[in-house]
Order: structure tokens, then sequence, then C-alpha cells
């Protein structure tokens, strides 16, 4: 059982922006979600777990490794496809994770072929290895990216943002080799889109403004919420007069009319109806300012 | 819409810090040029100020060489930058027109462009007020400023530079899309100036290197060649200039392809090509899932480094930059290998070292420009391909990345290296030469190239891991690159170990392999690459890993970045460093300590001050030497012992006995009933009383050991001279000089005024009648005057050891060589020492034994060698008298210099100076019979008699050198007038040339100051068309006469004068105003045909009718003209074609007027007309001189 613990992360940014404010948390094996809204710190976090930024503060502890004073064992055990994950041009996907391989210790190029082959068979890109990755579709090369990080039998794997700008169907492939790794090791999937997390992940953390508002399962926060979401569709023009008076945390549109939900203990007025929450309400309930503060 | 686009370009680009940096640094760099003495950009020497209208043309064309890069920066950036933002899709869906958008950013670009520049005129102006009046620069040489220089320099430079290279990148930007093309336009412009570079070199392609070049400096080099100081101080560029005609064409050019590109342009996308899918053999291999753990161990470091290696050095070769920088490095030296190797238009052969040599010459600047380009790309490699998240947190060593870089941009080099020596030995194969020599390929590679780069590129890694950031990485690459040098040379520091990669360059020799600078070599590049390693471990201790950090953050975490395996790493090797670094710190200190430029100066300051008040003093010359010289080839040491039989002449007897030596060599005096009574150890002076006065004829013996000893190795060149194989030196280095030698005197004379030294003659004046200065010839200062020596010489026992003189005795003793040479007859004490191995060809003429010794090598013009010498004796002894010695002796020595010299009988002569010359075409010029017949000519003409140590000395010897070669040349060559004029072509060519760099002060012939563009190419010229004037035979009568008078005669020596005594009787009443033309004044013609008529009569009478134009000038010491009225017989000559090959009719005509028409009755159909066919006359511009009929 692995076991990724977390504890009192700090770090400002020079120009005073607090991108994490003494985060703890405790991730175990499994496939963990980071839900949050862009510029929440999520990056950050994830950066610093893959040793490539280094904290004001606090610490960081896999398995025992102390991540921050021994980054280099980290990364034996580290497989992580950042946000921006760009290729070498003119070098073929078999060259790129043959690289990959040997930078993660595979030296034989016998098990090197093998293990390459695998990847690129799992990812379902075997037939086009020979061709350069910088001509790639986009979802091709993120499944470049998420073999690259399966490479070396990682003890922690860290998915930054990996659905952006994916087609639903490359989307689903995504998630099933995700969800093929995560039975013994940690898989960090951070990530705004809150389908990803309700599809993937048995726990789930949601960060706003460098804090971890949440932390729990997706079954637990949903039960925070039961009974106190309303919806009700409305005039796009009397939306504003709601947001006043009301803790409206979404607001959709369907058929050219507004779909607004609404948090209250009781129906707010004449016409909202009693739905079930799903995430994003969470996702929406925990992040905005307004509501937070109340 | 063109307005808008124009004006926002405009707009934006002022709003950039980008044109201000630019601006204030070109400023700078012209304000640091003008006023400081340490920089010299365009050639500001001697009488030529430092803000001249000539420096202003050359710094222009220089700055907007480097402007290439400003221009780069604006163009591609008003080309791109809609695509970069990806803005391209929002903008070309607006209505806009293609005309407007494509022309309004490049005017705009244009206009930015071009304004930085205006601060080299800034930078001119202030240095030209602040300089003087701060005493940086001596006012004397500051001008005035010249306003219509600088509107001549904008016009004819700048703007034309900057908008051929503008159409360049900012269409091929436009069009490709892509930052790397448009730099690869840069480098085609490059490309062009660099090949005319090369071309220029030569007088037969100076023409077409002045039109090829793009940016107009070659133009500009061949309108300004024969500038005088004074033009270069006052002329400006007019329309009809190569400038101007290369401006045209390639402005011409520049619309032309602006035109093309402008249609390729379109705002459509670009598409990609579209590669055709390679079918992927259908691999139905299943892969199960392996159970494989990363392992980790040392081996893994290096795997990991070679896997890196081998990506960097992919993607260096794949990317288009490269492709292209290699493509340039192959077209620069094809071209230079097809022009190859030029001696007045003869080629020699592609012997491995030449072709190594042009290797390294034409393309440095390329594998410069890789390592640079590379060094900063690898860095941002994973960076700006967004994949350093990845890289940065997989388990591998900063080190062993940064290592890989190092290697693959070495690695890449080697690659050109190599694939650029393939070329060259196909071209040596191709020429038919097949001994190719694969060891000097490699060893130019590992002692000349891969030491540079691997060390500069670990350097500049550190740079750009400093800087972090990309652009200002490369440009502070740059500076230190440049400014490096100009640095350690203000602060006068001359060591190497702080000149970063600096070592002594080898150069090849067939004689001497590679030279005795190979040992100093191998420690020096081994300190350098030492140094790179420990810069790279340095760079890894400060690179940035993951997110970016300040410089001060990545510093303070280095404490945790120290772990014993690197600290044992970096200390072993700072161990070896320090090793290195000390034994060459021993070598070149303690065991060879040198002085700097600045130490040096100050030297000779003080000895003048110090000593000038013996010059003159009386001293006893030498009448007779017994040299004895024993050579060590293998430890190259020399011992020598030499008794010298001294005697006053003077009516005074001479108690002091001063001398000024050399510490170069450890000199002892044995010197009969004398002490020693001073000892300037830094001077290098001693002085001796006599205990018995030296009374009038008395002698007196002294015996000098002079001992050359090789002592490690040196900061600076290893001694030339002497040498494993083919040792040459002189009796000068090492005899002590008897006096004060004001050879040593500081000569410039901007120099001499900051140490308060009087103004200096650089000789002493041509007087009539000629006073006691001539007492003493100029050759040997009056140390001695005709003298006999001998000459005891040894050598190791595979070598031959040569001295003048026929060898009296040969044997051997203690497995070494003897010789004993003695000299048949009087001479100058000036003895040559020879040692190698060497083959000898001999060949009896008469009594006189003529040899050349050789390397076994350069067996192939060994013949024509002995054709030359016999010719030479044939005609001098014919013509001037009997040959006194029963030797004439050619010996080869090794390339480190290229020249030949004149002792008695004897004639060392450099391997780089016809051995290898191809002689084979029968039609050109035989430099070898020239040089030989020259040397041989200075037997007579130097060694027989010699001028006084008085302006005009050298005439006496060197043109008369000259002027007796010609004439066996023109024998040989059967009168051949077209042939002479093409030969004569580089004799004008050195003497215009030569007074256009003139530091002091032109004179006429007859005062010459040793001035060689005045001893040997006005020497050469004038008597040659005298001899043309007055006939071969007056002119060697008079050379005959006058030798007689003075054959091997003690003192008073001749002058100039005296030489014209004897010619003016043999000159007719008529011309007698060639003299005073020639010799006494510095005369200049321009003749002209401007119209020429034919009139067939019948197929055997021709009329022809040519309007002649003429003038007639005279200068002063820079190069003041005045015309005076035209009085000369000039010939007009016709051609049978119109390559001027055959002159069939010639015919004096008198000139008396500046324009006249002249008619001439021809029997044969002339097609072209020429005056001065024979090239006779003195003139800057010849093209002019033909019309075609």
């Amino acid at each position: 059982m692995a076991r990724l613990s977390i504890s009192n992360l700090t770090k400002t940014y020079n120009n005073g922006v607090k991108a994490l404010n003494n985060i703890s948390i405790e991730i175990e094996s499994g496939m963990f979600g980071l839900l949050g809204p862009n510029g929440a710190g999520k990056s950050s976090l994830m950066r610093t777990i893959a040793t490539l930024q280094v904290p004001d503060e606090g610490s960081i502890n896999l398995n025992g490794i102390d991540v921050l004073n021994e980054p280099e064992s980290l990364r034996r055990v580290l497989g992580y496809l950042p946000q921006e994950f760009g290729v070498y041009p003119k070098i073929s996907a078999e060259e790129l994770l043959n690289h990959i391989a040997v930078l993660k210790g595979i030296s034989k190029a016998k098990e090197r072929k093998e293990l390459v082959g695998y990847l690129l068979q799992k990812v379902n890109l075997y037939d086009k290895r020979k061709k350069a990755v910088k001509s790639f579709s986009g979802g091709m090369k993120q499944r470049i990216g998420i073999a690259q990080a399966l490479i070396g039998d990682p003890k922690l794997i860290i998915v930054d943002e990996p659905t952006a700008g994916l087609d639903p169907g490359e989307r689903n492939r995504f998630h099933n080799l995700l969800a093929d790794v995560a039975e013994s090791v940690i898989v960090i999937l951070s990530t705004h889109i809150v389908d990803d997390v309700k599809e993937l992940c048995s726990d789930m953390a949601i960060m706003n403004e460098g804090e971890i508002m949440y932390k729990g399962s997706p079954q637990n926060v949903l039960s925070e919420l039961d009974g106190l979401v309303w919806e009700k569709t409305v005039e796009r023009n009397t939306i504003d007069a709601y947001q006043k008076n009301h803790k409206v945390i979404s607001n959709k549109m369907n058929s050219g009319k507004s779909v607004i939900h609404v948090l209250h203990h009781e129906q707010p007025e004449e016409g909202f109806v009693q739905v079930k929450p799903d995430l994003e309400d969470v996702f929406f309930a925990k992040t905005s300012a307004s509501i937070i503060a109340d | 819409m063109f307005k808008e686009f124009y004006s926002r370009e405009i707009k934006s680009g002022l709003q950039q810090p980008m044109i201000y940096v630019f601006s204030i640094l070109l400023g700078l760099l012209a304000f640091g040029a003008v006023s400081n003495d340490q920089i010299v950009i365009g050639g500001s020497i001697g009488n030529i100020q430092r803000n001249s209208p000539h420096i202003i043309m050359k710094m222009g064309l220089v700055f907007s060489l480097l402007g290439l890069f400003i221009s780069t920066a604006f163009f591609n950036n008003a080309a791109l930058r809609d695509f970069n933002n990806n803005f391209d899709d929002i903008l070309f869906t607006t209505p806009i027109r293609k005309k407007d958008y494509f022309m309004g950013r490049f005017l705009g670009a244009f206009s930015l462009a071009i304004l930085p520049f205006l601060g080299i005129y800034l930078g001119f102006i202030l240095a030209t007020f602040i300089a003087p009046a701060m005493g940086w620069v001596d006012p004397e040489k500051m001008g005035p400023v010249s306003i219509a220089g600088f509107m001549a320099n904008y016009f004819l430079t700048i703007i034309p530079n900057i908008f051929i290279s503008g159409v360049v990148i900012f269409s091929v930007a436009s069009i490709f899309r892509s930052t790397a093309i448009s730099f690869s336009g840069t480098m085609v412009l490059f490309l062009g100036y660099s090949i005319a570079l090369s071309f220029s070199s030569d007088l037969e392609n100076e023409m077409l290197a002045a039109m090829v070049d793009p940016f107009g400096l070659s133009a500009y080099n061949l309108d300004s060649k024969y500038f005088t100081p004074q033009e270069k101080n006052t002329l400006i560029p007019g329309f009809n200039s190569f400038i101007t005609y290369n401006r045209l064409v390639w402005l011409i050019i520049s619309f032309a392809l602006l035109k093309v590109l402008y249609g390729f342009f379109s705002f459509e996308k670009r598409s990609g090509k579209v590669k055709k899918e390679k079918a992927n053999k259908k691999d139905n291999t299943i892969f199960t899932k392996p159970i494989i753990y990363g392992h980790f161990s040392q081996f893994t470091d290096i795997a990991q480094c070679y896997s890196f290696t081998r990506i960097h050095l992919k993607s260096i070769l794949s990317s288009n930059t490269f492709k292209i920088l290699i493509l340039f490095s192959f077209v620069q030296l094809i071209a230079i290998l097809m022009e190859g190797y030029e001696y007045m238009g003869l080629k020699s052969y592609p012997v491995t070292y030449m072709v190594v040599e042009d290797i390294q010459n034409s393309t440095m600047i390329f594998l410069l420009i890789i390592m640079v380009y590379y060094a900063g790309d690898l860095l941002w490699e994973d960076r700006d391909n967004h994949l350093n998240e990845v890289i940065d947190a997989s388990p591998h060593s900063s080190y062993v990345s940064l290592f890989a870089k190092y290697f693959a941009i070495n690695v890449s080099i080697l690659i050109i290296y190599a694939s650029l020596s393939v070329l060259g030995i196909l071209y040596q194969l191709g020429s038919g030469f097949t001994s190719i020599d694969l060891g000097t390929y490699f060893l130019a590679y590992a002692l000349n190239i891969m030491p540079m780069i691997a060390t500069w590129s670990a350097v500049l890694m550190l740079v750009h891991i400093l800087i972090n950031h990309k652009f200002i990485g490369f440009g502070v690459s740059i500076v230190l690159m440049f400014v490096l040098e100009l640095i350690l040379d203000g602060l006068d520091i001359s060591s190497r170990m702080l000149d970063i990669a600096s070592a002594p360059r080898i150069t090849f020799s067939d004689i001497s392999d590679y030279g005795p600078s190979v040992i100093s070599s191998i420690w020096f590049n081994a300190y350098w690459i030492v140094f790179g390693i420990i810069v790279l471990l340095i760079s890894g201790l400060l690179s940035n890993r993951g997110t970016s950090q300040s410089l001060l953050k990545r510093i303070k975490i280095i404490p945790q970045k120290m772990d014993p395996n690197f600290m044992g790493g970096i200390g072993t090797l700072f161990i070896v460093w320090l090793s290195i670094a000390s034994f060459i710190f021993y070598n070149t200190q303690i065991l060879n300590p040198y002085k700097t430029d600045d130490e040096t100066e100050l030297l000779q300051v003080q000895y003048e001050q110090k000593y000038k008040q013996y010059e003159g003093m009386l001293s006893p010359k030498i009448v007779d030497v017994d040299y004895n010289v024993n050579i060590y080839p293998a430890e190259r040491n020399i011992y020598t012992v030499s008794q010298l039989k001294l005697v006053n002449e003077n009516k005074e007897s001479i108690d002091t006995l001063m001398y000024t030596y050399n510490d170069e060599w450890e000199i002892k005096f044995e010197i009969q009933n004398a002490v020693e009574v001073l000892h300037d150890k830094e001077l290098n002076v001693k002085q001796f009383v006599l205990q018995k006065p030296l009374k009038h004829r008395d002698s007196l013996e002294i015996v000098i050991h002079a001992n050359y000893i090789t002592k490690g190795f040196k900061n600076s060149q290893e001694n030339t001279m002497i040498l494993e194989n083919g040792t040459f030196f002189n009796n000068l280095v090492f005899l002590p000089y008897f006096g004060y030698n004001p050879s040593f005197e500081l000569s410039d004379r901007f120099k001499r005024k900051e140490h308060n030294l009087p103004k200096r003659k650089r000789m002493p004046t041509l007087n009539e009648p000629c006073g006691a200065e001539c007492e003493q010839n100029y050759l040997s200062n009056g140390q001695s005057d005709w003298i006999t020596f001998e000459t005891t010489i040894s050598t190791s026992s595979d070598q031959m050891a040569i001295a003048p003189g026929s060898l009296i005795k040969q044997w051997t003793k203690n497995n070494r060589n003897f010789y004993h040479y003695r000299v048949d007859h009087k001479s100058q004490n000036f003895v040559s020492f020879n040692s190698g191995k060497f083959e000898v060809a001999k060949r009896q003429w008469k009594d006189v034994s003529m040899e050349v010794y050789y390397d076994q090598k350069h067996g192939v013009n060994i013949d024509k060698m002995l054709d030359a010498i016999e010719n030479s004796l044939e005609y001098y002894t014919e013509n001037f008298g009997p040959y006194y010695l029963k030797q004439a002796r050619i010996i080869e020595f090794p390339r480190y210099a290229n020249f030949a010299q004149a002792f008695p009988g004897t004639m060392p002569y450099s391997e780089s100076f016809g051995f290898i010359v191809d002689l084979e075409d029968e039609e050109k010029n035989n430099v070898v019979d020239a040089v030989i017949a020259h040397e041989m000519a200075h037997q007579w003409w130097a060694h027989q008699e010699v001028g006084a140590n008085v302006q005009g000395g050298t005439m006496l010897t060197e043109s008369f050198a000259e002027y007796s070669s010609l004439m066996v040349m023109k024998k040989a060559s059967d009168n051949d007038d077209v042939k002479m004029r093409n030969f004569l072509k580089y004799d004008y060519d050195r003497y215009l040339k030569g007074r256009s760099y003139e530091l002091e002060k032109e004179l006429p012939l007859r005062e010459v100051e040793n001035q060689m563009y005045l001893h040997y190419g006005k020497g050469s010229v004038i008597m040659y068309a005298l001899q043309d004037f007055i006939g071969e035979d007056s002119v060697n009568a008079a050379l005959r006469d006058f030798l007689t008078e003075y054959k091997y005669k003690a003192p008073p020596y001749p002058t100039s004068n005296d030489f014209l005594r004897h010619l003016q009787p043999r000159v007719p009443d008529s011309l007698q105003y060639l003299i005073v033309d020639w010799f006494e004044d510095i005369t200049l013609y321009d003749y002209r045909i401007k119209e020429a008529n034919l009139n067939e009569i019948d197929a055997e009478n021709y009329e022809v009718s040519l309007q002649v134009e003429a003038k007639k000038f005279k200068s002063d010491s820079i190069g003041n003209e005045i015309n005076i009225p035209v009085k000369d017989w000039v010939e007009i000559g016709f051609y049978k074609d119109n390559d001027e090959k055959e002159l069939f009719y010639t015919e004096k005509i008198f000139l008396e007027k500046e324009s006249q028409t002249i008619q001439i009755k021809l029997n044969e159909k002339p097609a072209k007309a020429m005056i001065d066919p024979k090239r006779l006359y003195v003139e800057r511009v010849i093209n002019d001189n033909s019309k075609k009929l």
C-alpha cells in the first residue's frame, strides 16, 4: 500500500501570490482527483510533488522517501505527465519513449524494446511508432505522454490536466489507461473537469486559491449537499437579480434559457425544484468565493 | 491601410528597447574605435586620421555586416510577429490588402532598422571632440567632422545593405514563417561576402569580387586600394566607383527579389509538406507487459548520457540551420579550393597541409556559428519544446544532460570537419595528388579545432546557465568571444592561461612536420579542455531544473547539490587542472619569462634614454671571423663560439667597448685585457674598458660564446628558426651589436610623442656630397666592411649542415657530422647556418657549383631552380661582371617564414615560396625564376656593392636585384612584352598599394628609406621602363660602370646619387626628364583613349585615329597631387585580338597636350588600341587605356 503524505506545504511566488497555503493531505493507492479552477494552485502542487519546484516550507513523503531532500529517489518511482507536454522535433515516438526509458534506468536495450513496444500497443500507437511525435494530433500526443509516464513501473503517477483538448473518444481511452494502472499505485489526476473525477476517482480533493477546500470521497461530498441544491430555468436577463438574492452556484444554458442552481436549505422561491447534487455543484460550491464567505 | 501598418510598425518599434540598445551599442563601438588607439577598425594608422571619410566608410561597412543581426531582429520580428502570437488567423481573415500588409510591415521594419546606425555618426562626432581633449588621441590624428562622409556612408553602405538584407530576411520569413529559415537567408548574404573576400585576395578576381559582395566591402576595398593617405583623409566615393556600381547591381537584384518573393507571399496558411505516408509494415507482434524495474548504477549514467547525446545530435543534424551551415561551409571550401593558393596567378600543388589550412581558415566562422548557436539552443531545447518538465522530473543527474549537450556540439563539429576533410581529400585526388596525409587532417582537428570548440562550448553553456535568458545569453556569448582579447590587450595581459581556449596554433610543414609548438599546444589544450570540464561541472551546480529560479536562489542551494561523489570528481579534476596549470606556469613564466607589449615598449624607451648618448661612439670594425657553430637538432640547442678579429680604423684610440646583445641567447665575452665596467641586465648592455687603449690600426681579438638553449616551452610562439629539422638562422641573431643600436628605438611617432621622445628620422638624409654618413653601409651599420670568414659547423649524424663558402673539410666525430666552410672572397659579414635532412641536386656552370638542398618531398621544381640559377649567372656575368664565388646554393627551410634571402653564395629559400608551386603551365609567370633571379642578383647587388646607410641605400641593392631579375625573365620569355606586362602588374600593385599604407611619408626612389613598396615595387617598375626607353644595354652599362667603381671597395660607400651619376651620360638629352620624374620626384600619370576610329583603306592599309587624353601629376609625401604639363613620349600599341595577347605594333609619340588626336597607319587590321601597352608609366587606373576598334 503506497502512501503519499504532504504536510504544511507553503509556496509564495515573488509577485506575492500564495500558490500553496499550508497544504496538508494524505493520499493512498488508487486514483486521486485534484479538482480546482484554473489558477487554484493545482499545478504548483503537482510540480512540487514532482520535484520540479521547491516549496518555502513543508514536507512531502512517499513511502518513506523524503521527497524534498531526496528528489532523485522520488524521480526513480515517478511517472509524470505535465500540463504542457511537448516533444523534440523530428524524433519518433519509439525514439522518444526509448530515450525516456533509458532515463528511467532501463539500461538493457532488449528490455527497453519490449517495454516500449508494449506501451505503444497499449496506447494504440504501435503502428505510428516510426513517425515524428511532433506531427501527432493532440490526443495522440497525450497518449504518448501517458505512455512515457508509465515507463519504469512508477509508484506515483501524476497527470496534470490530461484531458484538456481531447475529444470524447480520446478522453475515454485515456481514462481506461489510467484506470488500468491505478490498482496498486497512487495516481494523482489534476483537473478542472468535474466529469474526469466523477468517472475515475475514489478519493478526491478540491483546491482553490492555494488551499484544500475539501478532501474525501466524491460520495461523501455529494451527501454534504444532499437536499440543498435547487434548480430553476429562468430568462437570461433576470440572472442578475437571482444572483443578488440567492447563492447561485451555477448558471448553465439550456435551449437558450438559463438553468441556475441555488444553494439553500429550503425551496428559495416559487419555481425552484430540488435536484440531486452532482460533483459540479460541489465544485462550484466549494470554489466560488461568495458562497465560501457565507 | 498601408499607412496604418507602416506607422503601427514604427510606433511599436519605437516603444521597444531594442532600437535604443542597438543605437547606443553602435554609437559606443564607433566612439571607442575612433577615440581609442587599441581598437582599430578600418585601418586608421600612420597619416590616416581616425575620423576620416575612409575610416567612416570602412567602419560603416564593417558595422553593416554586424548589423545583419540587427536587421534580422527587426525584419524577422515584423514578418513573424502575427504568426508567433497566433494572431494570423484573426488578422488575415480581415479585409486587408496583401500589398498594404506586406509593404507596410516591410518598410516599417526597414525604417526602424536603419535608425540605430545613426548612432555611428554620433559616436564619430563625439569622439572627434572628446578624444583629443581628453588626451586619448593625438589631435593630429583627428580631422574635421565629415558630414559629407557620413552622408555617403549612410546612403552607399548602411541603407542599401539594410535594404538588401531586409528583402531577403523579410521575404523569406514571411513566406516560410520560420525564424530558422530566415536566419539562413542572412547566412546566404554572409556567404556572398565571405566568398567575395576570398576572391579579392587575387589580382585577377578583384573586379568579380567587387560585384559579388552583397555588402559592398570588397567593392570599396577595390576603390580605395590605391588611395594615398591624403585621399583617405579627404576623398568620398563618387558616382564612378565600384561601390556605386555594386550598390546599383545589388539594389536591382533586391528589387527583383522583392517582387518575386512578394508574389509568393500569401495570407493562406502554408500547407505543410504532405509527406507520403510510409506504409508501415504491418507488425503483428503482440507485446505483453514485461516486468522490468529501473536499475540504477554508474552504468546508468553512461547509458543516459549516450541516449541524450544521440537525441541532441539527431536534433542538431536534422535541423535546417545545421544543414544550411554545413552546406555553406562546403560552398566556401569549394570556392577557396578552386581559387587555390595563388602566387602571381600560379597555383601550388594541393598538399595536405594547404588543404587543411583552407578548411580551417574558410570554415572556422561556420564552426563557431554552429557552436555558439547550439550551445544556447540545446540548453533551451527542452524548454522550447515543452519537454523540460518530463525530462527534469526523470531520474538522471543534471551533469549527465549537460555533458550530453557538450558531446553533441563537439560531435557535430567533428562531423562537419570530417565531411570537409573528405571533400578536401576528394579535391586532392581529383587534382591527381595522391600523397594524402591523413595524420595532418587528424592533428589539425585534434590540436587546432577540437580543444577550442570543447573549451568554448563549455564556457558558453555556463554563460547561458548564468544568464538564463536565451537571446541575452547569445548576445553575451558573442560579446565575450570578441571582447575578451580586447580586454586582455587593454590590461596588457599576454599569458595564454587567461585567454580562453588559447593555444599556439600548429603550422604544418613538410620539413619540420608539426613544428616546435606541438608540445606547448598539447599542454595548453589539455589545460583548457580540463578547464572546460570543470566549467561544465560548475554549470551543473548552477543549472536550472524544474521551475526557473533566479541565479541567487540557484547559488543558495548549491551546498545541497555538493554530494561526496561530485566533490570527489571536481576535486580530482581541479587537482589535475592545477597540476597542468603549474607545469605551464613553470614553463611559460619561470623557465621562459617573456615581456608584454607595454613592457617591451618601455624598455625601448629606456634604452634610448639611457644609451642614445653613445650613438656614434668609436668602435673597432670586424675584419675576420672564425665561426664555430654546433647544432643539436633533437634538443633544439645551439652552441656557438665566434672568434672575431677587430681593427681600429679610426684615427683616435679606443678605450671603451659597448655591446647590446640579444638575451634569447646566453652570451659570454672573452676580450683580451678588458674589464667589464657595466652590465645592464634589463636592457642587455655591456661595457668594457680596455686596459691598453686600441690605437689606430691596432687589432683586437674577441671570443663570443653564444648559446641558444631550449628550455621547456614558451607562452608565445616557439622560435621557428631553430628546429628539429630545417634549422636556419644567421650570425646577426647572436653576435652582439657594437655600441648603441638605433634600430631598437620606438618608431611609431605617436608613441614617441606619448613617451616624450624627440622626433625620429628613419634614416640619415641623402646629402650631396656624402659626408661621414657614407662611412658605413646599411647592412652592417659600421660593424664591419668587407671581411673574411670561415665556419666550422656541426650537427647530428642524420642531418647535413651548411654555411656560406666552399666546403674545405668534412668529418664525423662523436657520431656528429662536421663541416668546415670558407668563403672564397671577401664578403659582407652576413652568414647563414642551416641544418636539416636534405636531398642535394648539383649542376656545374663553368667553375661554379650550382646546388639545391631540398626536402625529399619537394623534388618537383628542382630542375627549374637549377635552370634559374644558370640563367641568372649567365645574364649577370655577361652584363654586370664576374661572379667571385665558387658556388651558388639554394637551401630550403620550413614555411614558418615566407621569403628567400641571399648570403654570400648561399640562398636559404622558404618551402612555401616555390617548392610546391605547379609550374607545369609554361604560359604563366614563373615565380621560382623570379625569386631565384632576384636572390642571385643580390650576389652582385649587396654582396659586391652595397649602399651607404643613408636614404636611397636599398635602391642600390633591392631595386637593382628586382630589375636584374626582370631582365632574366624578359630574356627567358624572348622579350615578350605582354608576358612581362602581366608580370609587372604585381609590381605596380605592390607600389600603389604600398603607398596607400605608408605610415610616415612616401619618398622619391632615390631617397627610399628601406620602404619595400618603393625599392621593390616602384624600383622594378621604373627601372624596367627605363630600359625600354634608353635600351637594356645602356641601363646595364650604367650598372656595370657603377659596380666597377664600388666593387668590394672600402668606405665611403656609394649612394643613389653615385648611380645616377653613371646613369646620366647613358640617357639621351631628350629623355633626361625621366631621371627627374622617376628617381628624384614622385610622378604619376593618367592616360586614356577617349575615342578610337578605324578606317580600312584596303586589306593591307588601315588608318586609326585616336583621341588621347593625358595627365601628369607630381605627388608630395602624403599624396597631395599637383597637375603638371604633359611633355612625354608615350607608346601607342595595337593588338590583333581583344584579349590583349598579340601586340603587333607599337609607336612612341610625343604628347604635349592634355588632349590630342593621333593618326597612325597600319598594315594589319587591329582589334584593339592601347596607350602605354607595355605599362611603363605609373597609372592608378589602366582599364581606360584601351579601346576596341
